[in-house]
C-alpha cells in the first residue's frame, strides 16, 4: 500500500465551492463600497450575517491571533478559504481601513443591521470624553487575552471575549446570557462591541494606521460638523478622522458627494456664481 | 495622544515576542501513559508493550508476551501525532490514539487532546472517533463521503481524517505482516 498521493483536484475539489462563494461575496462587498451605495451595503450586511455567519461561521477571530502568536497555523493548501479571508482582511485594512469590520464580519454586520430597525430615539450618544477612553478598552482586551493565552495555552478563552461562536449555535447557558446582555446594550449604544470591545477590531485598528487610501477631507471640514454628527462610529473628531475607529461605512463620504448638503460644494457654487454672470432672463 | 497610540503597539509586540519564546520552548505532549485508552481500543488484550519502535507504537497482546512460546501481537496502537507530526488542524495538531488489528482494520480511535476552537462540536464528541472503528487503512477517508462532515468545522474534521488515514497507512506498510498489506 503506497502512501497517499493527493492530486490538486483532491485538494481543491472540496474547497472549490467555498472559495468561489467567498470570492463572490468579497467582490460584491467591494462593489458596494466603491459605488458608495446604501442598498448594496445593506445587501452585503445581510449576506455577511447569513453566509459568513450562520452558514459558514467564518469570522476572523482572536483564535487567529493566537495562531500567529504561537506560529500554529492551519495547513495552507487545505485551508484556502480561511487564508483568502485573512488576506482580504489584512489587505483591505492596509488599502482602505477597517472595511472588514464594517462589511465582512458577520457580527459587525448583525449589529449594523439594528440601525434601520431600532428607532433613533433609543440610541444613546456617548460623550466624546468617555468615548475616547472607551475606545481603548479593546486594546486592553487584545493585550490581556493574548497574554492569557500565551501563559495558559487555553484557546477556548475566545468564547468569553468574543461572541462569534453564536453563529455556530453552540453555547452554554452562561454564554447565551452574556450575549443577550451584549445585544441588549447594543440596542442603545450603536455597534458597542465593535467600537469598544473587539480584540480583532483592535488589531485591525492598529494595522489601519498604515492605511494608504484614506477618506479625503476638505478645508471646510475643520469648521463643519455635519459628518461628525452623522458618523455612527464616533470616528470623526473635528477636522480629523480617527483611522483606527473608522470602518469605511460611507456615511460621511456620501455627504461629501452630496452637492446640496456638503458646504464644500455649496461654497464652490456660490464662489462660481460670483464670477460667472447669471444668464439674462 | 502619540504615547497612547504607541503603548498598545509596544505591549502587543512584547507579548508576541514572549509568546514565541514560550512556544519554542514548550510542546504539549500526548497523554504519557494512555493505559485506559489502550484498554478501550483492545478490550481483549491482556498486556501492552511500552511505546517504542520505528515508527513509535504500542503492541497489544492477548496473553502475557513474556510467556513461552512468545505470544504474537493482536494489534498495534499509535499516536497520530507521532506518525504524522506535520498534520495540523485549525490550531495545532489533534492528538488521536488509533488502534489497528493485524489485518489492517481499525479497532478504535480516541481523541485525547486538541486545541481546535470548534473542537467541542467537531472532533471531541465520542461520535466522531467512533465512526473510524471497523474502517480499513485502504478506505478513502473522504470527508462528506465515508467520514461525516461537520459544517463550520471543516478544517478540524479534515485534519483529523487525514491524520488517521495517513498514519494507518504508514503503520500498515511498516508494521503489519506483508500478507495483510498486499
Amino acid at each position: 500500500m503506497d502512501p497517499v498521493v493527493e492530486s490538486w483536484g483532491d485538494i481543491l475539489g472540496p474547497q472549490a465551492l467555498d472559495l468561489a462563494l467567498l470570492g463572490a461575496f468579497m467582490a460584491f462587498a467591494l462593489v458596494g463600497f466603491f459605488r458608495k451605495s446604501v442598498r448594496l451595503k445593506y445587501a452585503t450586511l445581510v449576506a455577511a450575517v447569513g453566509y459568513m455567519g450562520f452558514w459558514k461561521s467564518r469570522l476572523v477571530s482572536v483564535v487567529d491571533l493566537f495562531a500567529v502568536a504561537d506560529l500554529s497555523l492551519p495547513i495552507f493548501k487545505y485551508s484556502l478559504p480561511t487564508y483568502l479571508l485573512w488576506v482580504f482582511a489584512i489587505g483591505s485594512t492596509i488599502l482602505w481601513g477597517r472595511l472588514y469590520c464594517g462589511r465582512i464580519c458577520a457580527f459587525g454586520a448583525l449589529t449594523q443591521l439594528m440601525d434601520p430597525v431600532v428607532p433613533r430615539k433609543m440610541r444613546v450618544e456617548i460623550p466624546v470624553r468617555i468615548e475616547k477612553h472607551a475606545n481603548l478598552i479593546k486594546y486592553g482586551l487584545l493585550v490581556g487575552v493574548l497574554a492569557y493565552f500565551l501563559v495558559t495555552r487555553d484557546v477556548s478563552v475566545y468564547r468569553y471575549v468574543e461572541p462569534f461562536w453564536m453563529f455556530g449555535l453552540f453555547g452554554t447557558t452562561g454564554m447565551w446570557i452574556g450575549l443577550a446582555v451584549l445585544l441588549l446594550a447594543t440596542v442603545f449604544v450603536r455597534n458597542l462591541y465593535c467600537r469598544f470591545l473587539c480584540p480583532v477590531g483592535a488589531a485591525l485598528g492598529l494595522l489601519s494606521n498604515l492605511t494608504v487610501f484614506r477618506i479625503k477631507r476638505w478645508s471646510e471640514c475643520s469648521t463643519c460638523k455635519i459628518c461628525e454628527k452623522t458618523c455612527e462610529w464616533g470616528a470623526i473628531r473635528g477636522p480629523k478622522i480617527i483611522a483606527s475607529e473608522c470602518v469605511r461605512c460611507d456615511d460621511c463620504e456620501r455627504l461629501y458627494l452630496d452637492q446640496q448638503k456638503c458646504p464644500h460644494w455649496i461654497i464652490l457654487r456660490r464662489k462660481g456664481n460670483m464670477f460667472v454672470s447669471t444668464p439674462a432672463r | 495622544m502619540k504615547t497612547l497610540k504607541r503603548t498598545p503597539l509596544a505591549l502587543i509586540a512584547l507579548s508576541l515576542g514572549c509568546g514565541m519564546a514560550v512556544a519554542a520552548a514548550e510542546r504539549i505532549f500526548t497523554t504519557p501513559n494512555p493505559a485506559a485508552e489502550l484498554k478501550r481500543l483492545f478490550p481483549a488484550a491482556a498486556a501492552f508493550s511500552p511505546l517504542a519502535g520505528e515508527p513509535l507504537h504500542f503492541k497489544a497482546f492477548a496473553a502475557d508476551p513474556k510467556a513461552n512460546p512468545p505470544a504474537a501481537p493482536i494489534g498495534i496502537a499509535f499516536w497520530t501525532t507521532d506518525l504524522v507530526p506535520q498534520e495540523h488542524g485549525y490550531h495545532g495538531p489533534i492528538h488521536i490514539l488509533v488502534g489497528m488489528d493485524m489485518t489492517g482494520v481499525i479497532t478504535g480511535a480516541v481523541v485525547t487532546y486538541d486545541s481546535e476552537p470548534y473542537g467541542y462540536f467537531s472532533v471531541e464528541p465520542p461520535k466522531f472517533a467512533a465512526q473510524f472503528k471497523g474502517k480499513s487503512f485502504r478506505d478513502p477517508f473522504r470527508v462528506g463521503a465515508d467520514v461525516d462532515a461537520v459544517s463550520r468545522a471543516s478544517i478540524s474534521i479534515g485534519s483529523a481524517a487525514r491524520a488517521i488515514r495517513d498514519s494507518t497507512r504508514i503503520v500498515a506498510r511498516q508494521l503489519l505482516p506483508p500478507e495483510a498489506v498486499k
